[in-house]
């Protein structure tokens, strides 16, 4: 009986695709509104969902952002039923009680049309009555495409309760920077690993990672895991295609990594704004920078190095000398100090420059992944990511320009993706101006380069920045700032709101932007032994037959 | 739906007395025999009527003439008695709510009125179903004059579930449909509903 019961209520087992509901009302920039079918449960319609609205012309790709219970006669919600009067519970349900599920319409498509490059943005709304079903696989994949059809596609996970694949578009990826968000342990790092995988595979940029926390190189730990359990790097992946280079040898060496190089930075290759980007690191004054303008103006590019070499009481007179404030110089001598203690700051160097070595590998198509090993203090890393990335735009800029008077395509510079964590300290308000990861992420695809902006704290991030960023995944946020942070520069944010702040905590991600036609939640694609296959990773004993054959074929049986 | 003479001899439960578009007024074929409360009838004529028993009464043949109390048991009153019972009679009325035509029972008002001495007959299990697929009957129901609604949907709608078998999603949709009849009328809703599934 209670089976019955259930079926009556809306069966959490009516799974089938088909009609959910009707659209009743709504408009084109609030969104349409539907009325559920009393046989669904509206505890199966989730937020987020992927459903479709057939209209007479067209079909309107939306996403599910709200859900709210209704009734026609505020007296039964005063007096409601008894629990044991079932059938007047199947009755009211669907006649004076019913659910409204809010619509957002993402996507117009005609009847059988395709996907462009360019999606139309939906101009006008499905009519009365219109029927709402569930996406099923072929909308999906006529919506974002699939790896089959073209290697621009890149498959990232499957709708929420759906098994087909949504994919992004990697070409329209690269052409804007992006942005990966999601508060601590929401799988940042695994989506951030996700997409550089699908750039790496299809060969659609260059890589520079820097890599705080050393979790994309090699081997990194699986959140969550039970025992031993470790995922594999993008150097295990990509092997030749991928380069490690190393801030802190000795501590890649020891987790049983040889690294391909040591990057050693003299204090010649820090130019003042470096240093103003650790401007809230280094708590320095406003006029920090121009104090540190005048010692440049004297001593240029060895200003660092001369203001350190002072001691203490010599910077006053220093000071005097070069007609700075006493005790503006004094403070940022002293801050300054600080940079001497990191071990990877050089006089001079040995080898070659890390800059020019990377800009090599960059050149031959390979991807690069900077290794911080211990060396994980904030400081650290704004500093040499600040330098390192600053020395590569301006080798970009050069070769972009000369591509652009001789217009020759052997002269085109690779596309460029830099990614960095922790963003908001690169990026926020204060310095993103200056910065030059400020500059990269406004003057978008000019000189090739882009930025993969990592943050768990979207808020602090310039909002001129976060709305040029073109493709926004985002996992979980909670702070209300942090989601109006992510969703700068949306139309129609208000329904995503939602959506956002009710994503699980592990493997889901609300994609947006540029390189989707539409906003949509994804469980994200499994890191695991059918991913690495899927980006051309062998087994142990294919490695081991494929080595046997090599070796057979080289010495003979 | 095609009764041979012996069936109409047989089957037949009161004859019409007294005919108007929306109702009918039969005279029972038996004193006290009338069909029960809120159950379906026909007639048979050129097109069969259709119609809900909605009020039984039995009294003196003679317009004039009221019933005596004896004081005494009706075996007694057989017994001691007997002519009494010929001077009573038992009418019950009924609700038109459709008609048949070749495509079957449309829940629509006859053209015409059921004629005056057609026999009329209890519907058929087929013939119910038919006429209350849809909540439409209800509506005959609450439109009508003088008639004892709560109770007659009561009535009428167990008889309906009763010939589906007690087909819970059948009770659950009429219940749907009243509910938008009675225009959301919560307290009278659950009250009718309350009634029937007892």
């Amino acid at each position: 009986m209670n089976d019955l019961w259930n079926n009556l209520n809306g069966s959490p087992n009516i799974q089938d695709g088909g009609e959910i509901g009707v659209v009743t009302q709504g408009s084109l920039t609030e969104g349409v509104e539907m009325k559920l079918n009393p046989d669904r449960s509206v505890e199966d319609v989730k937020a987020g969902k992927f459903v479709v609205i057939e209209g007479y012309k067209n079909q309107f790709f939306s996403m599910i952002t709200d859900l709210s219970l209704d009734a026609t006669n505020p007296e039964i919600l005063l007096y409601p039923p008894r629990e044991s009067d079932q059938l007047l519970h199947s009755v009211l349900n669907g006649a004076s009680t019913y659910v409204t599920v809010a619509l957002r319409p993402m996507l117009m498509l005609e009847q059988g049309e395709e996907v462009v490059d360019e999606p139309r943005p939906v101009k006008t709304i499905p009519s009365h009555f219109s029927k709402v079903v569930e996406a099923e696989e072929e909308d999906v994949s006529r919506v974002f495409g699939s790896e089959e059809k073209d290697d621009r596609f890149f498959n990232m996970g499957t709708p929420l309760d759906m098994d087909t694949p949504v994919c992004i578009n990697l070409n329209r990826f690269v052409e804007r920077s992006n942005g990966i968000f999601g508060k601590t342990g929401t799988g940042k790092s695994f989506l951030t690993r996700l997409v550089l995988c699908g750039l790496i595979k299809n060969k659609k940029a260059v890589n520079l990672i820097f890599d705080m926390h050393n979790e994309y190189g090699f081997r990194a730990m699986k959140e969550g895991g039970q025992g031993n359990s470790f995922v594999k790097g993008l150097k295990q992946l990509f092997g030749n295609q991928v380069a490690l280079f190393s801030l802190d040898p000795e501590s890649s060496r020891q987790r049983g990594i040889q690294p391909d190089h040591e990057v050693y930075i003299t204090y010649d290759q820090i130019a003042v704004e470096d240093v103003i980007a650790l401007q809230d690191e280094l708590q320095l004054n406003p006029t920090a920078s121009e104090s540190a303008y005048l010692v440049y103006a004297m001593y240029k590019n060895r200003w660092l190095r001369q203001l350190l070499s002072l001691d203490g009481p010599d910077v006053e007179q220093f000071a005097e000398d070069i007609g700075a404030n006493k005790s503006s110089l004094s403070a940022l001598h002293r801050k300054l100090k600080r940079i001497e203690n990191f071990p990877f700051m050089v006089n001079s160097l040995n080898g070659a420059d890390a800059v020019d070595t990377m800009m090599d590998y960059i050149d031959r198509g390979i991807h690069i992944v900077l290794e911080f090993g211990r060396q994980t203090s904030m400081l650290a890393y704004l500093l040499v990511a600040n330098i390192l990335s600053r020395r590569i735009h301006e080798q970009y800029v050069t070769k972009s320009e000369k591509f652009y008077a001789s217009q020759n395509s052997e002269d085109q510079p690779r596309p460029l993706v830099i990614t960095i964590e922790e963003a908001h300290k690169f990026l926020n308000p204060a310095t993103a101006r200056q910065t030059i990861f400020g500059t990269i992420a406004r003057e978008m695809r000019k000189y090739y380069v882009s930025l993969l902006v990592v943050d768990q704290r979207p808020s602090g991030i310039d909002e001129e920045v976060l709305s040029q960023l073109g493709t926004k995944i985002t996992a979980l946020l909670n702070d209300e700032k942090d989601i109006q942070g992510v969703l700068t520069g949306v139309s129609n944010a208000s329904g995503l709101r939602s959506v956002l702040a009710s994503l699980d905590s592990k493997q889901q991600a609300l994609v947006f932007g540029h390189a989707v036609p539409m906003p949509v939640v994804i469980k994200t694609r499994d890191y695991d032994e059918i991913f690495y296959k899927a980006m051309g990773d062998l087994s142990d004993e294919e490695r081991m037959e494929k080595a046997e054959a090599a070796s057979a074929a080289i010495f003979g049986d | 739906m095609a009764l041979t003479q012996l069936d109409i001899s047989t089957e037949y439960i009161g004859e019409i007395v007294e005919s108007s578009t929306s109702q009918f007024t039969s005279e029972s074929r038996e004193l006290n025999g009338a069909p029960p409360f809120g159950s379906f009838v026909k007639t048979l004529g050129a097109l069969p009527v259709y119609g809900l028993v909605f009020n039984v009464c039995t009294h003196s043949i003679e317009p004039n003439r009221r019933a005596t109390a004896y004081g005494l048991t009706e075996q007694e009153l057989r017994e001691e008695q007997p002519q009494i019972f010929e001077l009573l009679k038992t009418e019950f009325e009924a609700v038109i709510i459709g008609y048949g035509d070749d495509r079957g029972p449309q829940q629509v008002l006859p053209p015409q009125p059921p004629g005056i001495h057609s026999f009329v007959f209890p519907c058929t299990e087929s013939e119910i179903k038919a006429l209350t697929n849809s909540g439409d009957f209800l509506r005959s129901i609450l439109c009508g004059n003088r008639l004892p609604a709560d109770d007659l949907i009561i009535a009428s709608v167990r008889n309906a579930w009763a010939a589906r078998a007690s087909d819970m999603p059948y009770l659950v949709g009429i219940g749907k449909d009243l509910c938008r009849l009675i225009r959301d009328d919560y307290d009278r809703l659950s009250s009718i509903m309350r009634r029937i599934s007892q």
